[in-house]
């Protein structure tokens, strides 16, 4: 299966500036239908329908999500386009962004009527400060056009904080609070942003709405597999000739990414989802990218034979150290205490009882952290644990071997 | 939702403009001040240590003063293994300093920071606003010569 | 106010609609600890002990901010929950300097008779660097030793919600993580005069009323 383009259809084709060029291929016909053919609830119905999940990773139903706040009865309901792309390795916001924001406006217009939102926030992480202008000059001239009538958008950015990609963080940046998670219940479609109705909507998930809205659900269920329907963005990266950003229909094979499209050689392994994806060895490189597999928010790291497993694993927790909000005590003291552990593993002071304490410690992160950081956090190392535990094995015996020749033993 | 807890959200309506504010100070100073810290909390009605609560949180806010230029390498995987390590020399080479460092001139700061969302033009780094990606030594000298 | 039947620990429970599943659980005496949760504070879910297994949940849920819904099928203290809000306290208490065994505020340390109580084994987890701060004795009716601060915010909470002062903020992230004054700075008689509430609220003795002159220990 070669490249499938339905989000990339416009990139590199048209003037990201001019919103004529935009209109001159098939440009804000899915909004002019969705306004004058259907209900608000009628769109809500489309995009459930369609099957589209969650692009920037968690993958919950969007069709569900925007159910939920359509049904709140409330005096302010919320948009928000996650524009937060932290994930590492994670770049195919930033090309839709820069090659065709009007997708993104028009999606965001017509999520804002079928939620009733009558004002939406872009959250643009402060690394992506260089793309406001070009995203601006696309709501105005969007808004001249008369198509954002009934609609506010503000962008609002960041100030560098990898939490704030995550929604109740998001929400609390916002509302000019450090980015920290918040518990759940309440979800956000019931009380989000000030308590109110709030959808949060990844950019790619919002630059589906229009083919959806155009070509409808069936078109759209047509491509993919059972629990993952339509194409997605892959940001590629690492040990590849042709790094970029690719788009496949879900469910194709990582190898075709990887291998056929980005040109990898004697593959280690690749990391799909950022710095908590999942890790897929050499041997399982067929495996299909899809919601059942794995996937998350399309970054994928491919590393080739020359790479060491626990350097990798130390630099990833380091990075989620770092990051986590610290409200939390699962996620605050459990990444610093894995970095602990991870740290001695690679500087050669590694005690048989490590990899043990670490099962522990993933286990207690993944159970009782507040969100999907702590949560997800401990996956790498687990993933690494069970293909690679030689690389682990192999580092705490050369420890033990080391402090004998220094009398520590 | 409890009464109390309603009240704690409405009231903080107006406090959506802290973060946007500390960025503009962060701009225009080059930090973010105490005095502007201490202002702000008192326009706002906030502790103050919830404002440098903000301003510690996020890491493009800071309360020491940052050169004219910030430069900032991305340490994430993908530039690591594009050989992160041997811009960041290069840096240091350049202009004489370390990573959390200021020219003593004041035209540099140099940070390492966290993915950047360039790993497809890695290694890469971000000069103030601006994106450098595809660097070598050589590049590097070049983009911080230019830095008047 | 409608009820929710719900069933803890095997138990059937009947609780008034908004009830948390802590609340619930104390409707039949079942007693889930807490560190970071007081009634008279908006809950802050940050400590993760109270955690319970709700059936079907993919992961733990914080009893003290989880709301009981009809049908909840609940354990308080099931395998998973118990080996979890194990870890959460080991981790608590690797993350502290000091002498906690000689000090004269250990009785007051509510971490501390947790993890007695949950009889951990030998300490599995270490931290790079414990938190250390000097102690601050500035203030006469509030002495704080921020080596103890388990980060639980209940005394944010007190001195906002029900002194309504607002001393304290949380700044830095991550392990850095600390309760501040202004700008990290100590504690003094310019910014808190007299109320000592918060030391009420701390569940480690990191606050406490200075043994001169604060009158009875």
């Amino acid at each position: 299966m070669p490249e499938k383009r339905i989000l990339l259809k416009n990139c590199g084709i048209i003037d990201p500036r001019d919103i004529n060029a935009y209109v001159a291929h098939d440009g804000f016909k899915a909004w002019e239908k969705a306004r004058h053919a259907l209900t608000p609830d009628e769109v809500v119905a489309e995009i459930d329908t369609s099957g589209l999940r969650g692009r920037g990773g968690a993958g919950f139903p969007c069709g569900l999500k925007w159910k939920l706040a359509r049904q709140e009865a409330a005096d302010e309901k919320f948009l928000i386009c996650n524009a937060d792309e932290g994930e590492v390795g994670a770049f195919k916001d930033r090309h839709l962004l820069q090659h065709d924001p009007f997708s993104l406006i028009e999606g965001i217009a017509i999520a804002a009527y079928a939620i009733g939102a009558q004002k939406a926030y872009i959250y643009l992480r402060a690394e992506y400060h260089y793309l406001s202008a070009g995203l601006k000059n696309a709501i105005d001239q969007t808004r001249q056009k008369g198509c954002l009538e009934e609609l506010n958008i503000t962008i609002q950015e960041g100030a560098g904080a990898y939490i704030c990609g995550e929604e109740s963080a998001l929400m609390d940046s916002i509302e000019g609070k450090r980015g920290e998670a918040r518990f759940r219940p309440p979800f956000p479609p019931s009380q989000g942003l000030w308590g109110k109705p709030t959808i949060i909507n990844n950019v790619e998930t919002l630059a589906n709405i229009p083919p959806i809205i155009l070509n409808g659900s069936q078109w759209f269920r047509e491509i993919g597999t059972a629990q993952s329907k339509g194409t997605k963005l892959f940001s590629v990266s690492g040990d590849v000739a042709k790094p970029g950003v690719y788009e496949l229909a879900l469910g194709s094979p990582l190898k075709e990414l990887v291998v056929d499209l980005a040109g990898a050689q004697d593959i280690k392994m690749v990391q799909v989802g950022g710095a908590t994806g999942g890790i897929i060895p050499a041997s399982m490189i067929t495996t299909p990218l899809a919601y059942e597999t794995v996937l998350g928010s399309g970054a994928v790291t491919v590393f080739d034979a020359s790479r060491e497993v626990l350097d990798f694993v130390y630099r990833t927790m380091e990075f989620l150290a770092e990051e986590s909000c610290g409200k939390c005590t699962p996620c605050r003291e459990g990444t610093e205490a894995m970095m602990e552990i991870i740290g001695r593993l690679t500087t050669g002071d590694g005690k048989q009882e490590d990899i043990q304490a670490i099962e522990d410690l993933s286990q207690t992160m993944m159970l009782s952290s507040l969100c999907g950081l702590g949560q997800a956090a401990s996956i790498p190392v687990l993933d690494t644990l069970k293909y690679f535990r030689n690389d682990y094995e192999n580092r705490i015996r050369q420890s033990v071997f080391l402090r004998s020749l220094r009398g520590q033993l | 939702m409890n009464t109390l807890q309603e009240q704690t959200l409405l009231s903080r309506r107006e406090q959506a403009s802290l973060l946007a504010k500390l960025k503009e100070a962060q701009k225009e100073f080059g930090y973010v001040p105490r005095e502007f810290m201490a202002e702000t909390a008192r326009a706002l009605g906030l502790p103050i240590g919830a404002v440098y609560g903000m301003t510690t949180f996020y890491s493009f806010l800071s309360t020491r003063p940052l050169g004219k230029y910030v430069i900032r390498i991305c340490k994430s995987i993908p530039c690591c293994m594009q050989n992160a390590a041997m811009i960041i020399d290069s840096v240091a080479a350049e202009i004489g300093i370390t990573p959390g460092q200021n020219t003593a001139d004041g035209r540099f700061s140099f940070e390492l920071t966290n993915c950047i969302g360039a790993c497809d033009m890695a290694p890469a780094m971000l000069l103030n606003d601006e994106l450098h990606g595809h660097l070598s030594p050589g590049k590097i000298a070049e983009i911080l010569k230019a830095c008047k | 106010m409608s009820d929710v039947k719900v069933r803890i620990d095997g138990r059937e429970v009947t609780a008034h609609e908004g009830m948390t599943i802590l609340e619930a659980a104390r409707l039949v005496d079942i007693e889930i600890p807490t560190l970071c949760h007081s009634p008279d504070l908006i809950p802050s879910g940050n400590c993760r002990v109270c955690v319970v297994e709700i059936e079907g949940a993919r992961t733990l849920a914080g009893a003290c901010h989880t709301p009981a819904a009809d049908g909840m099928v609940i354990q308080t203290r099931s395998p998973k929950v118990l080996t979890s809000r194990r870890a959460t306290v080991e981790l608590l208490m690797a993350g502290h300097t000091g002498e906690c065994v000689t000090d004269v505020h250990t009785d007051q340390c509510d971490l501390r008779k947790l993890a007695d109580h949950l009889e951990g084994g030998a300490p599995r987890f270490l931290m790079r660097k414990p938190r250390w701060y000097p102690i601050e004795e500035a203030n006469p009716y509030v002495r704080r030793d921020m080596s103890k601060c388990i980060l639980c915010r209940k005394c944010i909470g007190a001195c906002q919600e029900i002194a309504k002062k607002n001393v304290y903020g949380i700044a830095y992230r991550g392990f850095a993580s600390k309760v501040v004054v202004d700008f990290d700075d100590p504690l003094t008689t310019e910014v808190c005069r007299d109320c000592g509430i918060c030391i009420d609220y701390c569940p480690t003795g990191a606050l406490s009323k200075p043994a001169k002159r604060g009158g009875v220990q």
